[in-house]
């Protein structure tokens, strides 16, 4: 049986200048999407994992300094680096703007994170383990990983698949800006962002708040950057990946000349 | 009939068309699941969202609760909650890891080793631990203390009486208490009750030492209006965005989201608050229809003449590279002309601002700035709060300062309270080891009892333990304090039940039954918790106003509340206070530059972490794994100093340097901060626990110390609370190093064309 589905496109806008680093998306999307417990040893043999990542980078020196904050997920790209170079196609592109990893195809070449510029794919090197009353919270929409095995960002789909399960197939409506809000269907991180830095949506949706960023910066591409009406940029603009994300650039009424270096 | 392979087919055939004619299953499971709906298979099932309180938050959040199966699944902003509508804190989450936490104490103990030792026997709750509790406090609740968490509303009603009914007295604790800054807007504004800031709709904000965008106040409700003032739909149209002007000592989350970061010497906030006051008035700024000479006890500017930018501006530290051009007196007068002409203007004020032995002149200095430049009770400036819907209720928490527990431990050492009864409280830990309250606790002739859901510092002294549930398996409730500007009540609800394999038992419905049984019904009549909120939403619903309007029976307004997380009246306001006369001059009267105790090169300036706190969230893994927005440093104490000052003292990261106070030493890992004033030593609290859970204790005393050792006790502001902002320390290598656990550098940043900082700032006229 064939069923009439709903054309979407998904995509993410980030206003860096709401965005204060507070970090509330990355525990947001831990919790929701059953990620491992960072321990300390993680951290030490730098294999601490976030599917969406504060970056901080300093600016100037003291006192005319500045720390920027930048979140960092998946782009969920058009053209993926990271999906050409998998040898089994454990990753691809689906038809709703979404790059997303089968882990059940995974075979842990790793070949896919050497190739993404964002750095935003993770590898399991170990088998992940929480104590036994703990795993009592995991969530059940979302597969537990592997060892062996690469994960992402998924934009929580488990949330969009509730979501269309129950407003489209079950009550005839579209899965839009207020429905997405309404039922709990937004991305975790999007969510819990308390300054709204996260803006999710419909690129299809004429109503979609993302949708006149992403019209602007698909009108004025990279070689027309100053033409654009709103401050809208793809990260690594010049790659030409396409992320279906949009990063809105942070305002600074008194920038300094120095550039940035990561800290 | 023989089972071949051919009738086996035949009948599954069968069987499969009959069970779609008989329409026995639902639409959805018979479509086909396409692959493209893959990679998440979909649990089949119905998940419930209820409305409740996240109490592991200092935020006075409302939170809905995703429960699966019995299981508690995710927690989020409630989005009618009209204190975060619909947002969260990073620290929110740990509620769930608390609930299904592998520490948690299974059911009540008594203590059979030496106090401390942490040797205790399971005992039953009925009749041993009731009858225990009952006899203690039969013999000896004269005197007793009672120390929980800030609890207002019915919970903190139930407390106070029942500590009240057997002869003791109820005090709420903790550990960066607020006691200086409620002094302060008691004082300016006349207010019991906190203020709200309306970030939201101002233009121009000043604060001072308040880390707001990461633990202080309201944070969740500050960061969402914050969200506003910088990139609101109507500034966007209009092209105004907020500035926002941090002063502080250290560079926090907030000096890190200013557009202005003013580094200042500690303590030294209430000059530069009178400073700009005395330019407004002096060059004739304030705002329409502000009475200066009122303010000013008839004397003007000249009330405050001492403060002149010209007289004290060389007091103030600010570095003289910060904007070259300008000399510092320069730099305070622009300072005052732009906050009085781009309004709406807020300056608010708390943190290390208020934590200095003239806190509360900082803070009350800083406060006044508001009636000069007309942001008392308007649209974009402070709005207050009318309090509790109910008389009966209390809206603000009975916290106690750093002279209380001192009295309090006093108090014990001469035998007046014999008995101790702590919940959700960890003093221990969190008060200056040099006030001594361990071995306060150490004796033999004191009895403690912890309702504790976690071992921790203060729990593992106690003679009995009785398990509380954790706030999502339990009734309860808060008026939140700072509210958001209109009356409103938060009702917490159990979302699960305990697992089967945990028996604790509700700290509130405890503390009803043992009073009624020890014969104070009439202080505390109600069967339970719930049967107390129950009560309550009777009267309100015959208050007939706000959340009441929408039902037509107490019994209609009690599942709406359940249904929305509370009662609030969004029509109501609170009260606009007006300036008490000569505020200004009776303010710079009592201006005094604030004492440091100790000696040392390096103010010492220790901070609340910003998801474990003071500690309260250690046991949490997901609050351990965290990384400080600012450092990226996670699991370990890090010590910040000044990169250049590091470096000439031959620092590098990852050091072990020893932080050395009057009061104490600690150790932990060096963190060379670029954006760090070279005379400061920050020290987050947070880590250094001792007792529970391991991941709260798995590090040793070289990365994992306790801010609040290196403290005096005796160093108070004003009005009794502890001056933690106001220490001197010297910092010194051990010759040990290890690996820091931070966050930056996992990820190498691969940059192609432009730095991030080039490509994604936008600079525009302000």
């Amino acid at each position: 049986m064939v069923t009439s589905r709903i054309d979407h496109k998904w995509g993410m806008v980030v206003d860096l200048d709401r965005c204060n680093g507070c970090q509330a998306c990355v525990v947001a999307c831990q919790v929701e999407n059953n990620l491992p417990i960072n321990d300390k040893n993680a951290f030490l043999q730098n294999r601490a994992y976030e599917w969406i990542r504060i970056e901080r980078y300093w600016e100037g020196d003291y006192p005319n300094i500045k720390a920027r904050f930048i979140p960092i997920l998946c782009q969920h790209c058009e053209n993926a680096p990271c999906e050409p170079v998998c040898p089994v196609f454990a990753t691809y592109r689906n038809d709703e703007g979404l790059n997303v990893q089968l882990y059940n195809r995974c075979v842990g070449t790793r070949y896919c994170i050497n190739n993404c510029p964002y750095q935003v794919r993770f590898f399991n090197y170990w088998h992940p383990n929480w104590p036994e009353r703990l795993q009592n919270q995991l969530n059940p929409d979302v597969t537990v990983r592997t060892r062996g095995i690469t994960e992402k960002c998924t934009f929580c789909i488990q949330r969009l698949r509730r979501g269309q399960l129950q407003v489209e197939r079950r009550n005839g409506g579209e899965l839009g800006d207020s429905t997405l809000r309404a039922g709990n269907h937004m991305p975790a991180c999007v969510q819990a962002c308390p300054t709204n830095a996260l803006t999710f949506g419909d690129q299809n949706d004429a109503q979609s708040p993302i949708k006149p960023y992403f019209d602007d910066v698909n009108r004025y591409n990279i070689h027309h950057e100053s033409e654009r009406q709103t401050r809208g940029y793809r990260m690594l603009e010049d790659m030409n990946t396409k992320p279906n994300v949009i990063y809105l650039k942070k305002v600074d009424p008194n920038k300094g000349s120095s550039g940035g270096h990561h800290g | 009939m023989k089972l071949t392979r051919r009738n086996f087919l035949a009948w599954a055939g069968l069987s499969a068309i009959g069970a779609v004619a008989c329409d026995v299953i639902q639409d959805d499971e018979l479509s086909v699941q396409s692959p493209r709906s893959l990679p998440e298979d979909l649990v089949k099932g119905r998940d419930n969202w209820y409305a409740t309180l996240g109490r592991n938050a200092t935020d006075g959040e409302g939170v809905i609760v995703r429960v699966m199966e019995g299981r508690a699944k995710k927690i989020q902003g409630n989005p009618k909650y009209p204190v975060n509508m619909g947002k969260q804190s990073p620290r929110s989450e740990a509620g769930l890891q608390a609930l299904y936490h592998p520490d948690r104490i299974e059911g009540p103990m008594l203590r059979t080793g030496p106090r401390g030792s942490g040797q205790y026997r399971s005992i039953q709750w009925e009749p041993e631990a009731l009858d225990i509790l009952k006899r203690e406090l039969a013999a000896r609740g004269n005197g007793m203390v009672l120390i929980t968490e800030p609890l207002r509303g019915h919970l903190g009603m139930i407390a106070e009486r029942f500590a009240t009914s057997v002869g003791g007295r109820h005090l709420c604790f903790d550990s960066m208490d607020d006691t200086t800054y409620r002094a302060a807007v008691n004082g300016v504004f006349g207010e019991s009750c906190l203020p709200d800031f309306d970030l939201a709709n101002a233009n121009y904000v000043i604060s001072f030492g308040a880390d707001f965008l990461s633990t202080w106040g309201s944070s969740t409700r500050l960061a969402t209006a914050y969200g506003e003032f910088r990139q609101g739909s109507e500034r966007q149209a209009g092209g105004s965005r907020g500035y926002l002007v941090h002063v502080d000592p250290r560079f926090s989350m907030t000096a890190a989201n200013a557009d202005e970061w003013l580094p200042i010497t500690p303590g030294m906030e209430g000059y530069l608050a009178l400073s700009l006051a005395y330019v407004i008035i002096s060059e004739g700024y304030q705002a329409e229809g502000v009475d200066v000479n009122a303010l000013t006890g008839g004397q003007g500017a000249a009330a405050l003449a001492a403060f002149a930018p010209e007289n004290i501006a060389s007091q103030l530290g600010i570095p003289e590279q910060l904007h070259e051009e300008k000399t510092a007196a320069e730099k305070i007068r622009d300072l005052a002309n732009n906050f009085a002409h781009h309004g709406p203007s807020i300056a608010l004020g708390g943190g290390s601002a208020g934590a200095h032995t003239n806190g509360q002149f900082n803070l009350m200095a800083i406060y006044a700035l508001n009636y000069l430049v007309g942001s008392v009770g308007s649209n974009g400036g402070l709005r207050f709060n009318p309090g509790a819907p109910l008389d009966s209720l209390p809206a603000t928490a009975s916290v106690g300062s750093m002279a209380d527990w001192s009295k309090v431990a006093s108090e014990i050492r001469g035998g007046n309270t014999r008995l101790v009864m702590v919940h959700e409280a960890n003093p221990v830990h969190g008060l200056p080891a040099s006030l001594g309250f361990e071995n306060t606790l150490n004796r033999d002739d004191l009895f403690i009892v912890s309702f504790s859901s976690f071992m921790d510092e203060t729990t593992v002294m106690a003679d009995l333990i009785l398990p509380d549930r954790v706030f999502l398996e339990d009734w309860g409730d808060d008026i939140p304090d700072p509210g958001p500007g209109y009356p409103a009540m938060g009702i917490q609800q159990p979302v699960v039940n305990p697992l089967s394999d945990l028996d604790p038992r509700s700290f509130g419905d405890l503390l009803l039954s043992v009073a009624q049984e020890m014969g104070q019904e009439e202080a505390l009549p109600w069967a339970s918790v719930e049967a107390a909120l129950k009560q309550t939403t009777e009267t309100l619903f015959a208050y007939g106003r706000g959340t009441s309007r929408d039902a037509g029976s107490a019994g209609e307004l009690w599942n709406l509340m359940l249904q929305q997380g509370g009662w609030w009246d969004e029509s109501a306001t609170g009260p606009t206070p007006s300036a008490p006369a000569g505020l200004l001059n009776t303010i710079a009267a009592q201006g005094g530059q604030p004492s440091f105790a100790g000696s040392g090169d390096f103010y010492l300036q220790p901070f609340l972490h910003n998801s474990l706190l003071d500690g309260r969230n250690a046991h949490i893994p997901w609050m351990q794994g965290l990384p400080d927005p600012v450092t990226t440093v996670a699991w370990q104490t890090w010590v910040e100093l000044n990169s250049h000052t590091a470096e000439a003292m031959g620092l590098r990261e990852g050091d072990i340097v020893s932080v050395t106070t009057g009061s104490g030493s600690i150790r932990g890992v060096l963190y060379p901060n670029p954006a760090l004033p070279p005379r400061v030593v920050a020290v987050p609290l947070g880590q250094g626990r001792r007792s529970g859970s391991d991941y709260a204790t798995g590090g040793d005393a070289r990365e994992s110390s306790n801010a609040l050792d290196l403290l005096s006790a005796a160093h108070l502001t004003e009005n009794g609370g502890l001056a933690w902002a106001g220490h001197m320390a010297q910092v010194a290598p051990t010759g040990e190093s290890l690996k820091i656990a931070k966050f930056e550098g996992i990820f190498p940043a691969r940059q192609i064309g432009h730095t991030p900082g080039e490509a994604v700032i936008l600079v525009t006229d302000h």
